[in-house]
């Protein structure tokens, strides 16, 4: 069932969207390699904002594991040509 | 015929012929509600959404074991109507999930990915920022030999909480002996994602008694509501909210305008992409995208 990238070093472009009162990013769209793991959107979006605890999933409520690649989210939950991923900061509780 | 789910225990019995979307549409009339949603869900909502969670499931995870419904006893002197259970994935080994094994340099990618930045990871290679309080890597350099070989058993439960109006996450790791695993020895079982995800979200910790010891006692179980036996568990404080921002921010810009039946159907299934992930539970990615597909109540 796992839809097969037809051209697996494509660039993915992924839109990075504030949700919450996360910060909004200068630059929102970036491209990404298909073959490269979620865990680098992460660790983008984790470097950009200077946040350790992100919440990071994409559209269609699903949080992805870091494992997945790109390109699979992509023909999963991509649309319009790009894959949206949503991102909020750590509430303070605990 | 929305009338009837406030009703009789006959209602009750056919609750699992009757999963229309109308208990939904209650409180979910139209998507504009949905963004004064708290997050939370009713224990029929709950039920509705474990069906779809271990009817999809079974579909498209069919190796790993079932996620089933248990309806919990209830005691005799309880005469009120509502369904009472739990959803249980029993007998699960990680030993068994080949990606385990698989992806030891998948997980060291990820941590080398996600290490970029951070000081206190577990990080065996030498990395070019400080790396002062470097955490032991148990899953490889504590096991003793003589167990390396054996294979442990977890069970997992999906229970509602009617505190919090969320679904809560218990699980147990156990010998094939029947003995009980103690965290230390959980937590080696572990892939080295899940054990991040544990130490470091605020989301998902592991704790002994809610609201009291938050974080304190993590060495230490839970007990089960429905079963009074000690079970770790996933504190549920901050579950309605993350799971609303899922939802806002997953579905305002949804490609097909889903509506808000399905919204609460994959309610758990979008619940544990994140909770699963804390656990090594791994939701693929069809069990979604598949809502999209087919599911329009």
């Amino acid at each position: 069932m796992t839809s097969e990238s037809p051209n697996s070093s494509r660039k993915v472009v992924v839109h990075l969207r504030a949700t919450g009162d996360a910060p909004i990013l200068k630059q929102a769209k970036f491209k990404i390699a298909g073959t490269d793991k979620f865990a680098k959107v992460i660790a983008f979006l984790r470097r950009q904002l200077h946040r350790d605890t992100l919440f990071v999933y994409v559209n269609s409520a699903f949080s992805p594991n870091p494992d997945e690649l790109v390109n699979d989210l992509y023909n999963n939950f991509g649309f319009d040509g790009k894959l949206v991923v949503n991102y909020a900061c750590s509430m303070a509780w605990g | 015929m929305s009338a009837t789910d406030t009703g009789s225990s006959r209602n009750a019995l056919c609750l699992e012929c009757d999963l229309s979307a109308l208990s939904f549409s209650r409180s979910f009339r139209s998507m504009e509600n949905l963004s004064r949603w708290d997050g939370t869900i009713s224990s029929s909502e709950f039920r509705i959404a474990a069906t779809t969670l271990s009817e999809k499931w079974k579909v498209i995870n069919p190796e790993f074991p079932p996620w089933t419904w248990i309806d919990s006893p209830k005691p005799f002197w309880v005469t009120s109507s509502k369904v009472e259970g739990y959803l249980s994935l029993e007998t699960y080994s990680y030993k068994f999930s080949s990606d385990n094994v698989d992806n030891t340099q998948a997980h060291r990618n990820l941590i080398d990915t996600l290490c970029g930045y951070r000081s206190s990871c577990q990080k065996e290679e030498p990395v070019d920022f400080e790396n002062e309080e470097e955490l032991v890597d148990s899953a490889t350099l504590v096991l003793n030999d003589d167990d390396q070989e054996e294979l442990h058993h977890y069970d997992f439960h999906i229970v509602y909480s009617n505190s919090y109006r969320v679904p809560v996450l218990y699980f147990r790791g156990y010998r094939s002996d029947g003995q009980i695993l103690t965290l230390d020895e959980v937590e080696r079982d572990l892939p080295a994602n899940s054990l991040k995800v544990l130490r470091e979200s605020k989301w998902t910790f592991i704790t002994q008694e809610g609201r009291l010891s938050v974080r304190v006692s993590r060495s230490q179980a839970l007990e089960h509501p429905l079963l009074n036996r000690p079970w770790y568990t996933l504190h549920p404080c901050g579950t309605s909210e993350w799971m609303k921002l899922l939802f806002l921010g997953g579905y305002s810009q949804a490609k097909d305008g889903s509506s808000s039946g399905s919204v609460m159907q994959q309610y758990l299934v979008s619940w544990l992409s994140v909770v699963g992930q804390a656990v090594g539970l791994n939701v693929p990615l069809e069990m979604i995208s598949d809502f999209h597909r087919v599911c329009t109540i």
